[in-house]
């Protein structure tokens, strides 16, 4: 496996060529549409504007980066959105009854990290379909939700809880940072440790990583474990963001961060795609919404606007892998 | 019945008290609503009438530059946070925002006044808004109850209660208002209360499982009128004529049903008319006009005339304000009549 993951790292395969060519697409899209809503509104190019746009998207980055590594292993994990609500309201139920925002962040992420654990047994250890586990947790993460916060929300004033989510240094905000020191860290644990390789090993071909004695169901339950913490690290985002617990919250948040995978180039079949990809999609998505908002654009249209773009890309990235097998 | 709504709207902006000062310019007026959502039959009405609104104004008022755009959140309260955001970074003069939940918007409701902005909250009041446009759902909630009590016949009655989404401020005071209105009599059984999320195909699979489940079911109350309509269908297919439906919302379609169908009662919201009231509103703040902080939109109870008779007979307060369907389809139809660039002169 190792051997495996140093000739995906030096050798460029024609998959990866072809993620190369959909990261130039992504870029030349992002150009693009930065310029046309730029030219369209002087504001958007407004520091506080792209302040604005890098907060409204950082919990999609974080989420999304989780999910890229589900898909990598050919999974889906449907139940992030809810996730962030159920996770979320455990952290502030935890921060009022101790009054301790440390307290809160650990009950948070561990909130998160435990419908990881479900959604990774099922799916790891006992082989269930990924899309009807995910499902199925979706609906039980926010059903918890909805029963921890009585349906209501919860307001917070703890200062330390609100400050990744809800300060600023200026214009920019202070989970922005935060979130490339995710990317790194992450982009650390999935190119450079054993766990990395198996996850595209899991993905790439199951049988072959099982024989190979990598243990895939256990890469499995620990990538499930994985986008459940991140859930409960985007609560605490999200909470920060609106100084309060929302049962609510993350509502669509999952089809968000699958379109924006897809668009990074990520196989929905397991095996192929990069963190950075992810990002350049969360970017030309979060640039989209932000872009159409701030010109007026039509609500009724913008939905055909997003459809348009997502399958302007696949149909690209189709082309394009023909192109490289002729 | 327009002069009386428009006279009890006038009573109100006499009995001004409070608001804060008008930020806008002279000569300009830029509206922006941020709603939470946009296919209910209800929001299509609403945004077409918020639409139609503003271009009326624009077309009387031509030394007044209005503009005027609306947003759906489609149902997330993030996505309704980062509009905001869009939004007061914009700097428009007056914000409507039909808030997902009130307590997330706090700090961006400070955010705006900063900016200028005068932020109108929608349905939910709050407290720190500039304005809160309200619909007195407790009341309204109230009265459809109470006709159900006065229309059930006396004899055990069977309801089941079709509700919000969960925790929606606007659609729990809905359902503590028919609690309230229904347990003023004691013949009526509350056989089942649902969340249908304002979704009219959930809505349909929830009143199909309810006629299986209670085949003695006499009614179901629903605090939109978007529940009505799956529940109309199911009603017919199942060839169950006598069971009546009360709704909430005044959506003309159902309005309609109410002469022979089985809609006994309804509220006369009319998405069309609230959108012409926004822009109404928004043109008094910019002109100077004081409004009271909490401004109630006048919503009155639809029963046909023949069932207003029954419903007296049968001990129904008279003092509550009822609207019969042609007074109700007329306003319904007719925002600009109401709320229009004449009801300003």
């Amino acid at each position: 496996m190792e051997t495996a993951g140093k000739t995906t790292e030096q050798s460029p395969s024609p998959a990866i060529s072809a993620l190369a060519m959909r990261y130039l697409v992504l870029a030349a899209l992002i150009v693009i549409a930065s310029l046309g809503f730029g030219f369209a509104n002087e504001n958007f190019f407004s520091l506080a504007n792209i302040g604005i746009l890098l907060r409204s998207i950082s919990v999609l980055f974080i989420v999304s980066m989780a999910m890229t590594f589900v898909m990598l292993t050919g999974g889906i994990d449907l139940s992030v959105g809810s996730n962030v609500a159920f996770a979320g309201g455990v952290g502030v139920i935890a921060l009022t009854a101790t009054g301790s925002a440390p307290v809160g962040f650990l009950a948070a992420i561990l909130a998160g990290m435990s419908i990881g654990l479900i959604n990774g047994i099922f799916v790891g250890r006992m082989k269930l379909s990924a899309f009807m586990v995910t499902l199925a947790t979706f609906a039980l993460a926010r059903g918890l939700a909805l029963v921890i916060y009585d349906a209501d929300s919860i307001n917070v004033s703890n200062a330390i809880f609100l400050w990744l989510g809800g300060t600023s240094w200026g214009n920019v905000p202070v989970v922005i940072p935060f979130v490339v020191l995710v990317f790194a860290v992450l982009s650390v644990v999935l190119y450079r440790t054993t766990f990395g390789r198996d996850v595209y090993a899991a993905g790439a071909n199951f049988k072959t990583a099982f024989v190979l004695g990598r243990r895939p169901e256990r890469t499995l339950v620990w990538v499930y474990i994985l986008s459940g913490a991140l859930a409960g690290l985007s609560a605490i985002i999200t909470v920060g963001r609106v100084s309060s617990g929302q049962p609510w919250a993350g509502l669509y948040l999952e089809f968000d961060a699958i379109t924006a995978v897809i668009l990074g180039g990520t196989s929905l079949f397991g095996g192929r795609g990069r963190l950075f990809g992810t990002i350049l999609g969360v970017l030309l998505y979060g640039i989209i919404i932000n872009g159409l908002v701030l010109t007026g654009t039509n609500p009724y249209l913008q939905s055909l606007i997003k459809g348009a773009i997502l399958l302007s890309v696949v149909l690209l990235d189709s082309w394009t892998q023909r192109g490289k097998q002729r | 019945m327009t002069l009386k709504s428009t006279s009890a709207l006038a009573a109100v902006f006499a009995a001004a008290a409070t608001g804060s000062a008008f930020a806008g310019n002279d000569d300009a007026l830029d509206i922006v609503f941020i709603n939470d959502g946009h296919v209910a039959p209800y929001h299509v009405a609403w945004l077409a009438g918020f639409e139609d609104a503003i271009a009326a104004y624009g077309e009387a008022f031509p030394d007044l530059e209005i503009s005027g755009r609306w947003l759906s959140a489609e149902g997330s309260l993030e996505r309704m946070i980062q509009q905001a955001e869009v939004t007061i970074n914009e700097a428009p003069d007056i914000m409507f925002v039909n808030a997902i939940n009130v307590d997330a918007f706090e700090p961006l409701v400070a955010q705006a006044q900063d900016a200028g902005i005068t932020w109108i909250a929608v349905h939910s009041a709050m407290e720190s808004a500039d304005y809160s446009f309200t619909l007195g759902d407790i009341t309204n909630g109230r009265n459809q109850g109470m006709a159900m009590c006065a229309l059930s016949g006396g004899e055990p009655f069977q309801v089941a209660i079709m509700l919000g989404q969960a925790g929606n401020p606007s659609g729990e005071a809905r359902r503590q208002g028919i609690l309230e209105g229904i347990s003023t009599c004691d013949n009526i059984e509350v056989v089942a209360e649902q969340p249908a999320d304002w979704d009219t195909v959930r809505a349909q699979s929830i009143a199909e499982n309810w006629m299986t489940q209670f085949p003695e079911l006499d009614a179901i109350s629903g605090v939109t009128d978007a529940y009505m309509y799956p529940s109309l269908a199911i009603a017919a297919n199942s060839g169950r004529s006598d069971l009546q439906l009360y709704g909430y919302d005044g959506d003309i379609p159902i309005l309609e049903q109410m002469r022979d169908g089985p809609v006994m009662a309804d509220i006369l919201l009319s998405g069309t008319r609230e959108g012409w009231n926004f822009v109404q509103m928004a043109y008094r703040l910019h002109r100077g006009d004081e409004l009271e902080k909490v401004y109630d939109f006048f919503t009155p109870l639809v029963l046909t005339e023949e069932n207003h008779r029954l419903a007296l007979e049968n001990g129904f307060p008279e003092n509550i304000e009822v609207y019969s369907v042609d007074q109700a389809l007329d306003v319904a139809a007719n925002g600009f009549r109401e709320f229009g660039p004449d009801s300003v002169r």
